[in-house]
């Protein structure tokens, strides 16, 4: 510890954003937790060559342009090149024009539609190939080829609903229907869809539902009186923090895909979990979302270590290639897009509002974030 | 300083600078004051022919002809380009916009007029430059996923596979030669072209 504190030591400064307001603050909020628990980590134990990390918090409140507005002060009034955060992809994309233009860096948690590659983001949640792929061979094997596809309206939604038509179409299924509510959509918008939904009874409901609607989806769903069973919810995005948000009793039965669960079996995971839910209490659940916030702070910092600098164009090129052993096991940043090579795995939502893992990958899946090898065919193998 | 401000001074000091402006009072004063900014300075006048391409930053006077004596077609440039403006006959705009400067530096020389250019080229040119990998990055992805679509009809076609077959033989292929699977999938799309 000795440095970290002295005067001359100045503290390395990062960028954290982050939504605590507005309809994805729910699972924003645990990605700023996690970002905050790796950067207090990483000081507890010394810092980066003797100085402290220390963040530099905006709150966006889910609001594209109020993310932009951030990423820019950011950058221009507080001199900081490295930057955590974003959730949706309209964030995402109102970000970058910032960061491409200033050359900064910033560090993506979530997965997202695929097809992009820019050489200042890094992205550490799943493409297309690491997650849809799964669990649309897995929803067809389990429960049958008609497909519904529902989304919140915006881009991710409707570029990934467009990926799954794909995948369902070219390995024999059907999409029997296809609709898009508002981010901001209540309970009451959802009953049409589930009346719709009970007269065409498809298979499965893949759902690209996002943020606070989540939880109107998965409750009209109960009301509708549905069986997940014959027709469960598969979703990219439904995580133990949205469904402790809705209860365990809307959400049991229904199927997700991802990297991470918070039951992952790994040594990094129990220590992961147990230090989370000591900062933020007990009843605090990990995520997919909040793991990739935790792990890509600790590969910026393990490339900072070595660097001594935080220019990007010195940074970057020693950030892709980094593996790091993560609470979903190991992980590397993958050097053809700087998108990382991450673990797929289905899991079911159980009673207790946790996931109970069915299907995991037997190693990484490397990222192909332009569905180049992974195109069309479900083959996983 | 502001910390961009000390990055930017970092980035100065590993400068290769070269200097094409007459050997007067202004240009001896340019050098220097590239120096002072840690820059590695070479001073070449008269003009030659062909601009050198081997450093980071050119602040060349700009004469007739400068468009054919920079070393690089224009939209691919090698290093940052400001050009140097002399004072009163009114600047050949067309020359200007020919020579697609990241810069302009104003004579007579000062100081600030050295460093305003320099930080603007540097910052213009590296964004330029993040831009056209982006854009190769996009080029050599879509070129990818053509290859594959057209390899996987070539096998379906020859081989009488069915699609799921074509794209595993496919993957399979590159796996084994841990080649990436765009570079397998224009392998028989051009064994297919020489053969038929």
């Amino acid at each position: 510890m000795a440095g970290l504190h002295s005067r001359d030591s100045e503290p390395w400064r990062v960028g954290v954003l982050f939504s605590r307001s507005g309809c994805t603050a729910v699972i924003e909020e645990t990605q700023l937790r996690a970002t905050l628990l790796a950067l207090a980590e990483i000081n507890d134990s010394g810092g980066i060559n003797d100085r402290e990390i220390v963040p530099v918090i905006y709150d966006p409140m889910s609001d594209p342009a109020t993310f932009a507005c951030h990423a820019k002060r950011l950058m221009v009034e507080d001199s900081i090149t490295a930057i955590f955060g974003c959730y949706t992809s309209s964030s995402r994309k109102a970000v970058i024009p910032v960061v491409e233009r200033l050359n900064g860096l910033l560090w993506y948690p979530t997965p997202y539609e695929g097809f992009e590659f820019s050489p200042n983001v890094i992205y550490t949640g799943p493409a297309p190939n690491q997650n849809s792929v799964a669990l649309c061979r897995f929803l067809m094997e389990r429960y049958g080829r008609r497909f519904y596809l529902i989304g919140s309206d915006y881009v991710y939604p409707r570029e990934s609903n467009r990926i799954m038509r794909e995948l369902v179409r070219n390995n024999g299924g059907e999409v029997c229907g296809e609709t898009y509510l508002s981010l901001r959509a209540q309970h009451r918008d959802f009953v049409p869809v589930l009346g719709e939904l009970k007269r065409l009874r498809p298979d499965v409901i893949f759902s690209t539902v996002v943020g606070d609607s989540t939880s109107s989806l998965y409750q009209s769903y109960i009301d509708a009186g549905l069986e997940p069973k014959v027709m469960p919810i598969g979703s990219l995005t439904t995580t133990e923090a949205e469904v402790r948000a809705m209860g365990a009793d809307a959400a049991e039965g229904h199927v997700t895909a991802a990297s991470y669960f918070q039951s992952v079996c790994t040594e990094q995971n129990s220590f992961f979990v147990a230090r989370y839910k000591k900062r933020y209490g007990e009843d605090e659940p990990t995520n997919m979302c909040a793991e990739a916030a935790y792990f890509q702070v600790h590969i910026f910092a393990k490339a900072l270590a070595q660097t001594d600098s935080l220019d990007t164009d010195t940074l970057r090129p020693v950030v892709l290639g980094t593996e790091f052993d993560a609470p979903q096991g190991k992980v590397c940043v993958n050097e053809t897009y700087a998108h990382t090579d991450l673990w797929t795995r289905i899991g079911r939502v159980d009673s207790r509002g946790g996931f109970e893992i069915i299907e995991e990958s037997c190693a990484q899946v490397n990222a192909d974030p332009y569905l180049i090898g992974s195109g069309r065919a479900l083959a996983c193998s | 300083m502001t910390s961009a401000e000390r990055s930017l001074r970092a980035e100065f000091a590993k400068l290769d600078a070269l200097v094409a402006v007459p050997r007067d009072d202004d240009g001896e004063f340019l050098v220097r004051e590239l120096q002072r900014a840690r820059a590695r300075v070479r001073h070449v006048w008269p003009l030659p022919d062909r601009l050198p391409e081997d450093t980071d930053i050119i602040f060349c006077a700009l004469e007739p002809g400068l468009p054919e004596r920079i070393p690089w077609v224009p939209g691919e440039p090698k290093a940052a380009l400001t050009v140097v403006v002399a004072p009163g006959a009114a600047p050949d705009l067309g020359l200007l916009v020919n020579s697609a400067p990241d810069a302009v530096l104003h004579r007579p020389i000062t100081s600030n007029g050295v460093l305003v250019s320099l930080a603007l080229a540097r910052s213009h040119f590296t964004y330029d430059r993040r831009l056209r990998w982006r854009i190769n990055k996009l080029d050599e992805s879509l070129r990818g996923m053509r290859a594959v679509e057209r390899a996987k009809e070539i096998l379906m076609r020859t081989r009488q596979m069915c699609e799921e077959e074509a794209y595993r033989f496919i993957r399979g292929q590159a796996m084994r030669r841990r080649a990436p699977i765009s570079v397998v999938a224009a392998a028989i799309v051009d064994s297919h072209d020489i053969l038929s």
